[in-house]
């Protein structure tokens, strides 16, 4: 082997913490880039062959009501290739518990097998057609313990239907599980989806020869013209009151799912891409440092003819080293970690099949990745090399100047400082830039250790904010169809409220210019209570006489802005679309919708007094109270709500234990490797002193007084680089459902504390051995280089 | 000794030094011959000049004025990698603190020399020739000063270059081991026909010279040919 390799394996070895520490983050970063990427990309395949296996459809119309004819005569429309209808109506389930609501989507499947969103049974059989048989989706299956065999008795137009579950399925359409757009978290134990025979379903709901919903499948061929095609349906299918008609891209479970997997993405490539810099600063500085302690080294090099690609290609191997051990281990590690993966991504998405490959493909980018950085982030570290001169090797170090430190001058203070810590202070001000260098080192890691710290507070404080602040309601009841306002008076008689309030909440489609978007217009009496609208910098807005306020999350996706005139578009055949103004913006960490007067509202509705639901405060049972009364929809409770949130932080309390891991690696990687580099260039200075007649005590003493120092500076700099740091990942990761709030709880900034100080402690422990193992013949011997 | 065979030329050579507003002279218009296989000592105080003018000729550092030739060839106008070249063919060092690489033994110290030269020299020889046959697997910090040196002479010997340039080879060991490495350059001179130049500020090693050469202030101010050069053992201090 080449001698200056045998220095450099040696080098590698005497510093081997270092290296370790390194390539850890190197393997981390290598091994989440290539299994991530390859667990999308699964991911992908397995869901779109899925969709491929149950035929899932490219267009969803909802309907008031349809006949069989009109469903066949869409087939004149060019590049239609299959068009179906079905039934589907939202209705309560009868469950054990009366104080439990539970809803599910009563289904109806077509006469012959196969056509549109087929389902894919898991386990048992098909429906029958005589005798009152379902087929359950199984995420609602499993979440309420269900068996096959087991009645289900869903409550349909003010009757109870008991029917035997004979099979257990699986559904493109749900394999994200949400009631709507407006369900905030998936609870698949109240919320489920049921199969039944289309017979049985036009008779239960009074759809006699006709549907409400059209499923319809496009020629490939066709796609790229499908908003023509969607056109056309509508315009075709207006007599029949077209309520809404989506596409696959838009649709709830596949919207949701695409939105999982590319945040995989995304935040896989931003984690690994994170690790790689910190991995590839801590090589730049470290290699400096190395190359700067090597200075007569490399004179000594350079005399005895060695020339600076060699020298330079020395030092960079060190890097490059790294790279090369990170990428073999993390390749080692990322495919089998990328089948667990997407194992465990299809169970957790419900999907009843698994596709795996192993994509070579990123493990070539993972390695030029990770190569390009080791070596760019080696080759600047190291590049000073060539302003080494051969003639350095013969001349020493100039030595530091030790003159005053400008603290000395301010004579009060500095006397009043005890003798050590004079020596701490004279330390650090006569080498700033190894104090810095330790200084932005802590900076970082508090920056990057607040980020995941934060992230785990952020669900609760948006929880806490929009049902403690933005809407204060106990219970939000829907009817299951529009009432008059005399109905609040007949609730107030039923149960006991504290306080109770209209509303009145109806889908609209938004559009404002190009850009539109379905959601729920709230209306709202003008002096309501349970709302609290807020401009994004915290002064209330009051619902106005006309015009509407806009969540901020809906004034971004439309683009408008207070003063805009939007089109407001029902879904009523005969009720025609009107203007109106943007009087406000909110602020709505969660969902996005937009409010109005409550009597405006029924005005682009062209009624008066029209309710939907009702919002209120109780302390009576109101969920038992209002089980079997008619027209009442759906209750619920803040209570259920707060429920479904503590679960679904079940659910992510591993990712975010991960994230706190990740963060914990970082900033440890970070702290450990400066406070090593630091002390171990002072290895000789330490000696001096031991010659001198410190004994080991005082000078650990020393050190640890300078790194306490240190420390606090680095996480007085590091609050507002966390700060920094959290702000732009709740930009990176607001989706258009929910908006994080950057409320930073003191907590967080000492929980941070708290971490970084004890990386420093670690580290500095590890380093004590390096000082009590001075020899203090390093002191004398000090010219070898 | 052969007077006619020069092995290099200096002509007229200065290096001037810019310290922000003032120029430091380090050697001033210096002109001299070096002949083959001569045993040259240059003697001067410290900051006179002798560094600069051994890095001139090692080819570490190139003269602000003047230029100097090593058979015929004028090394001043040698590029850089025509320099390394040269650096690693022609010359040999050996520094005032050894300047042995730490973490590799006295071997590989020696090896890591001749892996890139042509004409090496067998390192076993070598290292035999300079006593250090039973120490070659130990790493520097496990030999003493004197011992480190033999292993910088090996080194700088074992690459068989043209020139052996020795910048205060003796400065940091004590009386005793100064005088064995004198010896022992003494013998690379004479058994492996070696052009040797010390500097040193330590007169008497003059006497064991076949020319001293006398520096003050960047310039010679003496050049004395020693017809009798005693042994390096006879010198006293
Ligand atoms: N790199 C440099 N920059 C500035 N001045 C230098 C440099 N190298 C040497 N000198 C100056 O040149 C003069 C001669 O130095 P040097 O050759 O090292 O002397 P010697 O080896 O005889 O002690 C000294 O005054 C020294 O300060
Ligand atoms: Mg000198």
């Amino acid at each position: 082997m080449k001698k200056l390799d045998v220095r450099l394996l040696r080098m590698i070895k005497n510093s081997k913490g270092q290296f370790i520490s390194i390539s850890v983050m190197v393997i981390l970063a290598l091994t989440i880039y290539v299994s991530f990427s390859m667990v999308a990309d699964n991911l992908y395949n397995t869901i779109y062959n899925y969709y491929d296996i149950t035929n899932f459809g490219d267009v969803f119309v909802e309907v008031v009501r349809i006949p069989k004819a009109a469903i066949d005569h869409l087939y004149t429309i060019e590049g239609i290739e299959e068009a179906q209808g079905r039934i589907s109506s939202d209705v309560p389930l009868r469950v054990a518990d009366p104080n439990e609501k539970v809803r599910v989507r009563v289904v109806s499947l077509p006469k012959e097998s196969g056509g549109i969103n087929s389902i894919y049974t898991i386990y048992g059989g098909e429906i029958q057609e005589h005798g009152k048989t379902t087929a359950v989706l199984q995420q609602f299956f499993d979440a309420r313990g269900m068996r096959l065999g087991d009645k289900i008795t869903p409550y349909i137009a003010g009757r109870e239907y008991p029917l035997d579950i004979v099979g257990v399925i699986g559904s493109p359409e749900y394999i994200y599980l949400m009631e709507n757009e407006q369900s905030l978290l998936p609870a698949p134990e109240k919320f489920g989806v049921i199969y039944v025979t289309e017979d049985f379903a036009q008779s239960v709901f009074g759809f006699q020869g006709s549907y409400n919903e059209v499923t319809i499948k496009i020629k490939d061929e066709y796609l790229h013209d499908i908003d023509r095609i969607i056109e056309d349906i509508e315009e075709q299918l207006d007599r029949y009151g077209v309520r809404r008609s989506i596409k696959r891209e838009d649709h709830l479970s596949h919207s949701m799912l695409m939105q999982e997997v590319d945040s995989l993405e995304v935040m896989s490539t931003a984690i690994t891409l994170l690790f790689l810099i910190v991995a590839a600063v801590i090589i730049n500085i470290m290699l400096s440092r190395i190359v700067k302690n090597d200075r007569m080294s490399i004179g000594v090099m350079k005399a005895l003819g060695y020339n600076n690609f060699s020298i330079l290609a020395h030092y960079t191997k060190f890097s490059l080293l790294i790279g090369l051990v990170g990428s073999i281990i993390g390749i080692i590690l990322s495919i089998p970690l990328s089948g667990a993966f997407t194992n465990l991504y299809i169970y957790y998405f419900n999907i009843p099949m698994f596709e795996m490959q192993v994509y070579y493909i990123y493990i070539v980018y993972g390695i030029l990745l990770t190569s390009i950085f080791c070596i760019i982030s080696g080759l600047i570290g190291a590049r000073s090399v060539l302003r080494i001169l051969p003639a350095d090797s013969m001349r020493p170090e100039a030595p530091k100047t030790g003159g005053r430190i400008w603290l000395e001058k301010i004579k009060p203070i500095w006397n009043r400082i005890s003798f050590s810590w004079k020596m701490v202070i004279r330390n650090i001000l006569r080498n700033k830039k190894r104090a810095a260098f330790l200084m932005l080192g802590i900076a970082l890691t508090y920056g990057i250790t607040m980020v995941p710290i934060f992230m785990s507070s952020v669900w609760g404080n948006m929880f806490m904010l929009h049902y403690g602040e933005f809407q204060t309601m106990e219970y939000n009841i829907d009817f299951t169809k529009p009432m008059n306002t005399n109905v609040i008076r007949e609730l107030q008689q039923l149960i006991d409220v504290d306080y109770i309030e209209p509303k009145t909440e109806i889908p609209f489609e938004l559009v404002n210019g190009w850009r539109k978007k379905v959601v729920s217009v709230i209306g709202v009496p003008k002096d309501t209570q349970f709302y609290n609208f807020t401009t994004p910098t915290g002064f209330r807005i009051d619902i106005p006489n006309s015009g509407v306020i806009l969540a901020e999350g809906l004034a971004n996706i439309l683009g408008a802005d207070i003063g805009d005139e939007i089109l407001v578009k029902n879904f009523m055949p005969d009720i025609d679309d009107k203007y109106v103004e943007v009087k406000g913006i909110t602020q709505q960490y969660l969902g996005i919708n937009a409010y109005m007067n409550q009597e405006e509202l029924n005005k682009l509705m062209e009624e008066r007094g029209m309710v939907t639901g009702a919002l209120l405060n109780s302390k009576d049972e109101v969920a038992t109270k209002l089980r079997d009364i008619k027209n009442i929809g759906q209750v619920q409770s803040v209570t259920d709500m707060k429920n479904s949130f503590l679960e679904f932080m079940d659910t992510i309390i591993y990712s975010m234990g991960v994230m706190m891991l990740f963060g914990g690696i970082l900033g440890f990687a970070i702290v450990y490797n400066v406070t090593v580099i630091s002390i171990s260039e002072r290895i000789m200075e330490f000696s001096s002193l031991r010659v001198l007649g410190f004994d080991k005590k005082e000078i650990y003493k020393m050190v640890t007084r300078e790194n306490a120092l240190i420390t606090f500076l680095g996480i007085t700099i590091g609050i507002p680089l966390g700060y920094g740091l959290c702000v732009s990942m709740v930009q990176g990761l607001s989706t258009e459902l929910y908006s994080i709030p950057v409320i930073i709880n003191p907590n967080t900034y000492a929980i941070t504390a708290i971490s970084t100080i004890f990386f420093v402690i670690v580290a500095q422990l590890a380093t004590m051995r390096k000082i009590y193992k001075l020899n203090l013949l390093d002191a004398l011997k000090s010219r070898m280089s | 000794m052969l007077k006619n065979d020069v092995l290099i030329k200096v002509d007229n050579v200065s290096k001037l030094y810019q310290m922000g507003e003032v120029t430091v002279a380090a050697l001033k218009e210096v002109s001299l011959d070096i002949y083959q296989g001569e045993f040259i000592v240059i003697l001067g105080p410290s900051g006179s000049g002798k560094s600069t003018l051994l890095n001139i000729l090692g080819g570490m550092d190139l003269p602000s004025e003047g230029k100097v030739f090593m058979e015929d060839e004028d090394i001043t106008n040698y590029n850089d990698k025509k320099l390394t070249v040269y650096r690693r063919e022609k010359v040999g060092f050996v520094f005032q603190f050894y300047n042995l690489m730490a973490n590799l033994t006295a071997r590989e110290n020696v090896e890591l020399a001749t892996e890139i030269c042509k004409n090496a020299l067998n390192i076993d020889d070598v290292l035999g020739a300079v006593g250090l046959s039973d120490r070659k697997d130990h790493f520097p910090a496990q030999l003493s000063g004197g011992e480190q040196q033999r292993v910088a002479i090996a080194r700088a010997v074992a690459k068989n270059p043209y020139l052996l340039l020795c910048d205060e080879p003796t400065g940091a060991l004590d009386f005793q081991t100064g005088i064995k490495i004198l010896s022992l350059l003494k013998k690379i001179n004479q058994d492996f026909k070696k052009t040797v130049v010390i500097i040193t500020h330590n007169m008497p090693i003059g006497e064991m010279a076949d020319r001293v050469i006398k520096v003050r202030s960047g310039e010679i101010i003496e050049m004395k040919v020693n017809d009798s050069p005693i042994p390096p053992e006879r010198i006293e201090w």
